[in-house]
């Protein structure tokens, strides 16, 4: 099941020995070891902070880092944040690197410079940064694995001349004004074959006869091309470097520049935002509100029903694609989450969790700054709900399926983009996407764009965005404020929540602005709401006040309430309203009972009630012929028939029942407990730590003990590697092996999918099958 | 933050307090484009349509000046999307228009193209226009005048219309301001109605419509058709005609199911107009038999539909509205608009009622408990029968006695929908009966017996609703309605409303049965009552 392969020598391409023996700090820097250990404690932070995953467990020494930062699943995720230009000049390095006559792999800045065609220092330093070059006194390195995951063919380059098989390399390629010669000679058809793969890729396939056929045959002859397998060839490095003019790609790159347009004021921009972030904390009251009286079950696949969506998406007066928004969003800040228990007894159903209390108890710009947060994080993309699955079923608003980690980078990114203008500047969206593409090249285009869309979309929702500009919350959110800082920012962002109601005969109450608290869920209870905005209308019917009449408030406490909120007096049609519905509350009241025994003896029931050998049977009477007792009926029958009495069973349809009860049932199990907290985000602070403990030599590494528990459910168990393999860093897998054997190992897992999971351990790669991982934990 | 008096919602209604001091400016602001919706005491709540948005761009505001006072009065941010819809809504108005030809007659112009691109596609449209003169001009069938605008309004291209009107037959009229004149909300209606050509007043109960009637008819000077709900009605405006305008008894003309008279000005029933004869309007020939200059229009909310169909055909003539609001049961609001015209004078009702030119009014609702055996029968009957059984309660008949008792002396009325009931009532307050069955003779002698003082109470049916015109009412008592008519509620305040010689406050009193259908009905007509402005109270019978 394991594939092995050693990580640790592709270190340094340079030389062959273990980094491992690398101790002395001040000898020469041979290998990227030597040079991670010479780097400044804030060189060191930055590596970590930009690729989290290396510092996670936290390494045993330099030796073991430079283990981590080239392994292929680390080096292609570091790959994958490089922008436009960093990636020129690192295939330009891996090009200049393998053109070294010398093998030794030391690249020149120049020679990357001429063939990225533009300035390049930046962008060498900042590979440096990323731990994907090294520097020694004659030169920068390449990472050996960066090779590797650019894939053989760099910048659309063929296989170089070196690598031609001997009994192909009739001669070696022709240079400078030799190749200028063969080009003399070469017919129309090789001249178009070579037009064909000059500039990538570099490989065609070749037809069986005819002139590109003989074409073909010539370019070889005269080693401007290679075949490379059946029917094909290559066009070789070097000749295409030539034809290049000596440089990788047709035009330089630049830097995308976006038109922005003319701007808003930032002050309106705020106030919208304001309002908007207003409008999301009611909202999700309400929807805690909603959902904490009428729970939708959680579906089989662990989503929520589309009816039970479309019916609160009416309820809220708000599209189904913001409904979805919304509830992903309270899912994600664990406001809401699954209550029952999953044997199914009582089924499990979606409610507002307990900390949706603590958190509706604070203020709005608090509350305003987790969702936002919450949001940020959030490895859920709503973007793929609707999306088809196969067999006619589709991705359901909070199933397993909607998880997609890689959201997060995108949406990050959306923001810094948007953050770049100044305050009210507007975007427009194909530039935005222009410039998201610059920054990402090797993300796939027009998932991208399809994320853009909706976090646009969803930043207006949250306030973050307003008039097509990003607010000031949103911009401290873009540069990675704290909670605080953010809650400070929107505090004065938001219409300053009002206390008081305006009472009206048409039995309308008006918040003429946003309302907070108490007021706010006692208002909510005792009426609907019938519009909303900046402020929000309710409608105060006899219904709304059976409800708040229902939750146990009185007639004289509604009315009292409402009296203290409200500015101007009760309307009389209000106050009569209120006692109108309070003198028919509770006239029929329904109770539970398990069994009843009815008698037209009247005195034979005070007889029972009085009788001590049947108390355990809790009899009450509710009528003069009639007792309920909590007892089933069979015991009530049984006790009964003890006591001397001689009860007859009746149906419930009044006929006398012979036979035996019908079978028991025992009572509903207990509830199972909520999943462990992910492991937190590296920072700043996080990260200088780490380095400090590098430096100490004395560290122990990998000691860390495996977890006593594991998450062993089968949707936490995938939610949690998803989570890891996009965040990078390490997880702890429990495994029964194929010999029934079970074992726990600390792995950096770095893809997943197909039904197995790919890891790193140590310098291993593992490779597990899912059906045998019996529990994971976030290391 | 801006601290203005108008919230403007997410569902397009905007909320303006009353108690604010720019209040009175923010409504003057939005008056021309929102309507109102509800008038309680704190917080009135307007309305963005497109037919108000389009009502108006006809009175000649443009989109830049509502978003200008949208944005001026706003307390908070007004919502970005809100803003762009009226924007684009707005700009919907008057890109095709209706002209005259000096060669062709009636043509359709645009002045957007592509927009008349889809019009020339529509299936519909198609046949009611004709051969396409240039590239932005097709012509229109001149019988298409009105039906080709209801078209347009409904796929959201209103067209304005310019082609003009036709002069009519000339026939002198002058008002005669004796002892009397004209108040100026009522000049001001007049004059919006005259220079927008075509359109509908409104104007509240007991404010005077007919005398913006007659106004636009002197303005007109030409010879008028006047459409009434009912032939009480129809003498009414008669009377009312004769009284203010120079016009004389032989030059007035009824037009009803007992008189077929035509002359210069013509007063008929929209009852009369609908007639069928084998499947074909007997009195069509009523619209043609004169070259009419005006056609008037009296509470243009109820117009049938035949008569709207009627209307299509009468493009040419000006035409005049009269109503207390724009609210239809059946929704047919934008016919009026397409059909009749825009909105051209509007008055609140408690704008009109503060000048003074409207009582005001107490409104009491009395809930009466139904006694235990009637409980029982209302409990079990059929849906159906439920309202009538509730309605017609006993009791009620006690509690009317003592609210009849209370206010001796004052001309009451007692406003009931079932015959039964009223019958039984009259014999017990012992006083006369009007119905739909009493001969137009008995009932004119009672209303004026009623006005001049000698009858202190009248016992009416549903024919009370509409149009009679009892000066000196000042007590109103309703046993039953139909269910839930926010309308017929409008109309029944509206008898109270006329101004009192004394200033004395009308009462206004609705019976009620309590834990009924009965009391829902009232709940819906009082929420009416509130929205209009009116405080209402609710009283238990015992209390009285």
């Amino acid at each position: 099941m394991a594939s092995r392969r050693s990580a640790a020598q592709g270190a340094s391409p340079g030389s062959r020995t273990s980094p491992a023996s690398h101790a002395n700090q001040a000898g020469p820097v041979r290998s990227l070891a030597d040079d991670l250990r010479t780097r400044t404690d804030t060189e060191l932070a930055t590596l970590l902070l930009i690729r989290p995953d290396l510092g996670r467990p936290v390494p045993a020494g330099f030796a073991a880092l430079a283990a981590r930062a080239t392994t292929r699943p680390s080096v292609h995720r570091a790959v994958e944040t490089l922008d436009r230009a960093e990636l020129t000049v690192a295939l330009a390095a891996v090009v200049a690197a393998e053109a070294d006559p010398h093998g030794s792999g030391v690249v020149t800045e120049d020679a990357v410079r001429a063939l990225a065609d533009g300035p390049v220092a930046e962008s060498l330093t900042r590979l440096w940064e990323r731990g994907l070059l090294w520097r020694s006194p004659q030169g920068w390195h390449v990472v050996s694995t960066l090779v590797e995951v650019l894939g053989p063919h760099p910048a659309g380059l063929g296989i170089s001349a070196r690598e031609v098989q001997p009994r192909y390399a009739a001669c070696s390629p022709p240079r400078g004004p030799d190749l200028d010669a063969v080009l003399a000679e070469a017919s129309p058809a090789a001249r178009a074959v070579l037009d064909t793969l000059t500039w990538g890729p570099p490989t065609g396939s070749i037809p069986a006869s005819g002139p590109t056929h003989d074409a073909a045959r010539w370019l070889i002859a005269k080693g401007v091309c290679a075949p490379s397998g059946v029917g094909h060839i290559t066009l070789v490095r070097e000749v295409a470097l030539q034809l290049r003019g000596g440089r990788l790609f047709r035009e330089p790159t630049q830097t995308p520049t976006m038109a922005w347009e003319p701007s808003i004021d930032p002050a309106t921009v705020d106030r919208v935002g304001g309002a908007h972030a207003r409008d999301l904390l009611t909202l999700v009251d309400e929807l805690a509100d909603r959902w904490g009286t009428a729970s939708p079950r959680v579906l089989r696949t662990g989503g929520v029903g589309v009816r039970d969506l479309a019916a609160l998406a009416a309820d809220l007066d708000v599209s189904s694609d913001e409904v979805h928004f919304l509830v992903e969003l309270a899912r994600a800040a664990g406001l809401l989450g699954r209550a029952g228990s999953p044997d199914g007894i009582r089924p499990e159903s979606w409610a507002p969790t307990a900390d949706y209390d603590t958190w509706s108890a604070r203020g709005a710009a608090d509350r305003w700054a987790a969702l936002v947060l919450a949001w940020l994080t959030n490895p859920r993309a709503t973007h793929l709900i609707g999306a088809t699955l196969g067999r006619g079923t589709t991705v359901g608003v909070l199933s397993p399926e909607v998880s997609w980690p890689p959201v997060r980078e995108i949406r990050r990114d959306v923001l810094e983009v948007l953050a770049v203008p100044q305050a009210g500047g507007v975007a427009a969206a194909e530039e935005l996407a222009a410039v998201l593409a610059w920054r990402r090249p090797l993300r796939d285009r027009s998932t991208t764009a399809q994320v853009l869309a909706v976090t646009l979309r969803e930043a207006q929702w949250l306030g973050v965005t307003a008039l097509g500009s990003l607010t000031t919350v949103g911009r401290l959110l873009a540069e990675g404020a704290t909670e605080d800082q953010l809650a400070t920012a929107a505090a004065s962002a938001m219409p300053d929540p009002v206390d008081h109601l305006l009472l009206q005969a048409d039995l309308t109450a008006i918040a003429p602005g946003p309302l907070d608290g108490t007021l706010a869920r006692f208002v909510r209870l005792v009426s609907d709401i019938e519009s909303r905005g900046g402020a929000t209308v309710f409608r105060i019917s006899a219904e709304s006040v059976r409800r708040a009449l229902d939750s146990g408030l009185t007639a004289d406490e509604v009315l009292d309430r409402l009296r203290e909120a409200s500015r101007t007096p009760v309307p009389q049609p209000l106050d009569y309203l209120v006692r109108d519905v309070a003198r028919r509350h509770g006239q029929t009241r329904v109770g539970g009972a398990t069994a009843y025994l009815r008698s037209d003896d009247e005195s034979l029931l005070s007889g029972m009630l009085a009788d001590r050998t049947l108390a355990p049977a809790l009899l009450r009477r509710i009528a003069p012929t009639v007792l309920v007792s909590l007892a089933e009926p069979a015991s009530l029958l049984d006790l009964l028939r003890e006591g001397g009495y001689a009860p007859t069973q009746e149906a419930f349809d009044g006929s006398i029942v012979v036979s035996e009860p019908a079978s028991r049932r025992a009572p509903a199990g207990r509830t199972r407990t909520g999943s462990d907290p992910a492991a937190p985000a590296l920072d700043a602070t996080l990260a200088g730590e780490v380095v400090q403990r590098l430096r100490s030599e004395s560290w122990p590494g990998h000691a860390s003990r495996a977890p006593a528990r594991l998450q062993t459910d089968a949707a936490e168990i995938q939610a949690v590697l998803r989570e890891t393999v996009a965040q990078g860093g390490a997880v702890w897998v429990g495994y029964t092996d194929s010999d029934g054997r079970s074992s726990k190992h600390l792995v950096s897992p770095w893809r997943f999918e197909g039904g197995r999971l790919y890891a790193v351990n140590a310098d291993t790669e593992t490779v597990f099958v899912l059906h045998r991982i019996t529990g994971v934990a976030p290391a | 933050m801006t601290d203005g008096p108008l919230i403007v919602q997410s569902d397009k209604t905007l909320l303006l307090e009353v108690d604010h001091p720019s209040a009175e400016y923010a409504r003057r602001a939005i008056a021309p484009f929102a309507e109102l919706e509800r008038a309680p005491e704190h917080v009135h709540t307007y309305r963005v349509t497109p037919l108000g948005l389009w009502n108006a761009r006809a009175a000649g505001h443009d989109a830049e000046q509502v978003i200008d006072a949208l944005l001026r009065y706003s307390r908070y941010a007004v919502p970005q999307p809100l803003l762009v819809d009226i924007a684009d809504t707005m700009s919907r108005y008057g890109r095709l228009t209706l002209e005259k030809h000096p060669v062709h007659g009636l043509v359709l112009h645009a002045t957007d193209r592509p927009v008349l691109e889809e019009v020339l596609r529509h299936k519909k449209i198609q046949p009611m226009l004709g051969e396409r003169l240039d590239p932005d001009t097709v012509l229109v069938h001149a019988s298409e005048r009105g039906h080709l605008k209801q078209q347009l309004l409904k796929i959201g291209w209103p067209a304005e219309d310019l082609a003009g009107y036709v002069d009519g037959e000339a026939h002198p009229i002058a008002l005669r301001e004796e002892g009397w004149s004209m108040r100026p909300y009522q000049r001001h209606a007049v004059e919006g109605f005259w220079h927008g050509g075509s359109g509908v007043v409104v104007l509240p109960c007991g404010a005077g419509k007919t005398i913006v009637g007659a106004g636009a008819m002197a303005a007109a000077s030409a010879t008028t058709l006047i459409l009434v709900t009912n032939t009480v009605a129809a003498r009414q405006w008669k009377d009312e005609l004769l009284r203010r305008t120079s016009l004389t008894e032989n030059e007035i003309g009824e037009y009803s199911g007992t008189r077929k008279e035509i002359r210069p000005v013509t007063i008929a029933t929209y009852q009369v107009l609908s007639v069928r004869r084998k499947g074909v309007y007997a009195h069509l020939e009523l619209l043609d038999a004169r070259d009419w200059g005006l056609v008037v229009y009296d509470e243009v909310h109820l117009l049938p539909a035949p008569i709207f169909r009627m209307t299509a055909d009468l493009q040419a003539r000006r035409r005049l509205g009269l109503t207390a609001t724009l609210v239809r049961e059946d929704g047919r609001e934008a016919d009026v608009f397409s059909l009749i015209g825009p909105k051209r004078f509007d008055a609140p009702w408690k704008d009109i009622e503060a000048q003074g030119y409207i009582a005001p009014a107490d409104c009491v609702e009395v809930r009466v408990t139904l006694p235990e055996a009637e409980r029982m029968v209302y409990a079990v009957a059929e849906p159906d029968e439920r309202y009538r059984l509730a309605s017609c309660t006993p009791s009620k008949e006690r509690v009317v006695q003592t609210l009849v008792d209370r206010h001796t002396g004052e001309p009451t009325l007692v406003i009931g929908q079932y015959l039964d009931q009223l019958d039984t009532l009259a014999g017990r307050l012992d006083a006369p009966l009007i119905t739909g069955e009493t001969p137009i003779a008995q009932r004119q002698k009672l209303f004026a017996g009623f006005r001049a003082g000698e009858i202190p109470l009248l016992v009416v049916s549903k024919v009370a609703n509409f149009s009679i015109d009892l000066p000196e009412a000042s007590v109103a008592i309703q046993v039953s309605g139909t269910f839930g008519s926010r309308q017929e509620e409008a109309q029944r305040l509206g008898r109270l409303l006329r101004p009192k010689g004394d200033g004395r406050t009308a009462h206004f009193y609705s019976v009620v049965s309590r834990d009924t259908v009965d009391a829902d009905f009232a709940a819906h007509r009082q929420r009416f009552l509130a929205e209009q402005g009116y405080a209402y109270r609710i009283v238990d019978a015992e209390e009285l």
